[in-house]
């Protein structure tokens, strides 16, 4: 099967068809005081997953609410409930001045959290390829991600020691790390993600604040101006200086904020450009430009209809991603067998409660 | 007999075949070009969704294999055979999103209800040894933070014996902390903090503000409290919250409205029986309202600087206490006129009481705790 015309991934869902479905699902979370959500996940899962073709067929989305809700009694079990005591605990022997041993417990509790966020981010994908099938066939991975996790504290600890600037690598060599376990049908993913083509990007990101205090300061030295941290001198009334230095300061966080965007949208189109599977390339061709589009597009939406947009967010979300995906090559579908890998019963819980995304 | 197109996938390879469906009212084959598989029992068959127009269904047990019918269109014969696609999962199906609906709120209705009345319902049946032994762990001996003196404790035993007369708290003490603050713990204990001491005017004020706590635990709110956070530590996952906020939870656990108006009521009663006037307490409440405002102003002029953070002080006292300026009405109401009321303790036993922190050279500073 050959796939050169370069929409091999096509979105093909209306948001009106996907309305009702939003719509009941806010209904049923709110009257379940919140239970029904891994059902309601679920359930816009299983419509964007069905409205996304890829070459002849669609996905599919064969995970159940159950299994999500299942997951989330296990970060209960397995976090919820030794912090818990953990929270108890430090609070007693705070009270009781052994502050030391209260520390050493709150810094091997973060660190646990740090380990199991990461192995978390590792199950999700997995979790999410191995409920995804194409042609009767689904992915997954044999890897728990329990080494992982320490893969993941090792690499962000050393992207941020040298200053923040290994930052590029740590995420790249996570994301091979990650993809290199996975696999669709009997292939294996092979993620060749090179730092190079981000570095730029996130050297702009980084040096961005430095640039912009620099300038403040330029145009502070030519007007004889001095801004301390505890006062600031101007002949503008203070209420004006004061709007004038909220708005400054929120412009500099909009500024790194869309930075950051743009530093993502090259780490995206890195990751997966680079990311092969047997004979398939795949492509991510979501320019900084787009990215602000559906960002500012988000803003726009869920301000104007008041809030109610933001039940669409999801779904413009999976749209914006399915519409930038390309893949080229060509699949042999005898050799595309059944996965073999193990299949958890559990969903995304851990992922879930620490709030990260997937990819 | 049944027999229709069909296309398939069996879930081994990716391929799509498209072989005949031939069967019954019980099961049916797959007859392709060369191949044959089955016998498939209808019941294990789970309709899909619908991808594209085509009518997709799998198999219970069989992961990967599907039967699709293109464009949906399905023989008559087949339909009766053929499960129902699920909607909204499981038993809102059968009886319909809106009867649902209306089930799940009402039980979310009540267990919301429970929620926050269960805590109250169960306390009183929590052995008292077991909250004494949790009152213990947590708190202990406040970090050697509780002050001693002989003169300060006579004082403290004499203010004890007129609002505590019967001995319900195990023990009520002083902690070295500039805080103008007291708390019920688990296990019937009393701590008052220096810093509250060190604000109050006369006795009456700390027998007023310990008559309300007194109130605390002889209701247990602390421990319903405690229940309480539990309850929504697990419930909301508990996630939140770093070791540094803990005991700033601790002390501000909520009891709620009913509850603080009933430890008022009796505390009011509390001295009415010891005869203290309820007025330097009422006074009291009304000086430290963060929101008076006024008064605030007058103090800032006056003394400059420290008084602001008193009032930041005094803020979290009355943070999970509202409504103090009612409150300083119900002390005032109470108030009997002509009635010749006693100080709760005389001149030399307030003094005492005042500096125990201060004179007792044993007692650990406040630093260190993460206040």
């Amino acid at each position: 099967m050959d796939e050169h015309s370069g929409s091999a991934f096509a979105f093909e869902g209306s948001w009106k068809e996907y309305a009702p479905i939003a719509f009941s699902n806010l209904l049923l979370t709110i009257v379940t005081l919140g239970f029904y959500r891994f059902w309601a996940t679920t359930r816009t899962r299983r419509y964007l997953w069905s409205r996304t073709r890829f070459i002849d067929d669609s996905l599919e989305w064969t995970g159940t609410g159950l299994e999500l809700f299942k997951g989330f009694l296990m970060v209960l079990a397995l976090i919820g409930l030794p912090f818990l005591f953990l929270q108890f605990g430090v609070q007693a022997l705070v009270i009781r001045g052994m502050g030391g041993v209260a520390g050493a417990l709150a810094v091997s509790a973060v660190f646990l959290i740090f380990y199991l966020g990461g192995v978390a981010r590792f199950r999700a994908l997995r979790y999410r390829l191995s409920r995804t099938y194409w042609h009767g066939i689904r992915g997954g991975a044999d890897d728990g991600g329990w080494k992982y996790g320490w893969s993941y504290i090792w690499k962000t600890i050393c992207g941020m020691v040298p200053l923040y600037l290994m930052v590029p690598w740590s995420m790249i060599s996570l994301w091979n790390e990650r993809w290199n376990k996975m696999s669709f049908g009997p292939h294996g993913f092979i993620a060749e993600a090179k730092v190079r083509p981000v570095f730029m990007r996130f050297l702009l990101f980084y040096l961005a604040p430095f640039l912009l205090a620099l300038g403040v300061f330029a145009v502070l030295a030519t007007r004889g101006t001095w801004v301390g941290s505890t006062f600031l001198h101007t002949n503008y009334p203070p209420a004006i200086a004061f709007i004038a230095m909220l708005v400054i300061i929120l412009g500099v966080y909009a500024l790194l904020g869309l930075i950051a965007l743009a530093y993502y949208a090259a780490f995206l189109r890195e990751g997966i450009g680079a990311l092969r599977l047997e004979n398939i390339d795949f492509r991510f061709e979501a320019t900084t430009d787009d990215w602000l589009k559906l960002f500012f597009g988000d803003i726009l939406l869920v301000v104007a209809t008041l809030g109610v947009g933001w039940l669409f967010l999801q779904y413009r979300h999976w749209k914006f991603f399915i519409t930038h995906l390309e893949a080229y090559g060509e699949i042999d579908l005898d050799a595309l067998t059944q996965s073999s890998t193990r299949e958890s019963r559990h969903g995304e819980g851990l992922l879930d409660a620490m709030d990260v995304g997937a990819f | 007999m049944i027999e229709t197109a069909v296309w398939h996938y069996d879930g081994r390879n990716a391929n799509r075949w498209h072989p005949r469906l031939v069967g019954d009212a019980a099961s049916f084959r797959l007859i392709g070009e060369g191949w044959e598989s089955g016998p498939w029992a209808w019941v294990d068959l789970r309709a899909l969704d619908i991808a594209g127009r085509d009518a997709v269904f799998g198999h219970a047990t069989e992961p990967g294999w599907r039967i699709g019918f293109a464009d949906g269109v399905i023989p008559a014969d087949i339909v009766p055979l053929l499960p129902q696609r699920a909607r909204y999962g499981g038993f809102i199906d059968r009886i319909g999103l809106g009867k649902a609906s209306m089930a799940f709120a009402a039980v979310a209705a009540a267990a919301l209800f429970v929620g926050l009345k269960a805590p109250g319902w169960i306390a009183p049946l929590v052995p008292q040894s077991w909250e004494d032994g949790l009152g213990d762990a947590m708190v202990g001996d406040f970090g050697g933070r509780i002050c001693r003196t002989p003169e300060g404790d006579a004082a403290l035993n004499a203010l004890i014996a007129k609002v505590d007369p019967e001995g319900q708290a195990r023990t009520i003490e002083i902690a070295n902390i500039p805080m103008v603050n007291a708390i019920a713990l688990p296990g019937h204990r009393i701590i008052l903090f220096d810093g509250l001491i060190a604000e109050a005017k006369s006795p009456d004020e700390v027998a007023g503000v310990l008559g309300h706590e007194m109130g605390h635990v002889e209701h247990r709110d602390t421990m319903a409290a405690l229940l309480r956070q539990l309850g929504l530590s697990v419930l909301l996952g508990g996630m939140n919250g770093t070791a540094g906020s803990n005991l700033n939870a601790l002390l501000s656990l909520s009891y709620g409205r009913e509850a603080e108006h009933s430890a008022d009521l009796s505390a009011i009663e509390r001295m009415k029986a010891a005869n203290i006037s309820p007025l330097p307490t009422a006074d009291f409440f009304q000086r430290l309202d963060p929101l008076d405002d006024d008064r605030r102003d007058d103090k800032k002029a006056g003394k400059d600087g420290s008084v602001e953070s008193e009032a930041v002080e005094a803020a979290n006292w009355f943070g999970s206490h509202p409504t103090s300026r009612s409150r300083a009405e119900l002390f005032t109401k109470a108030h009997v006129k002509g009635r010749a009321y006693t100080p709760a303790l005389d001149s030399v036993q307030w003094q005492a009481l005042k500096t125990m922190c201060k004179r007792d050279r044993n007692v650990k500073p406040a630093m260190g705790m993460g206040l």
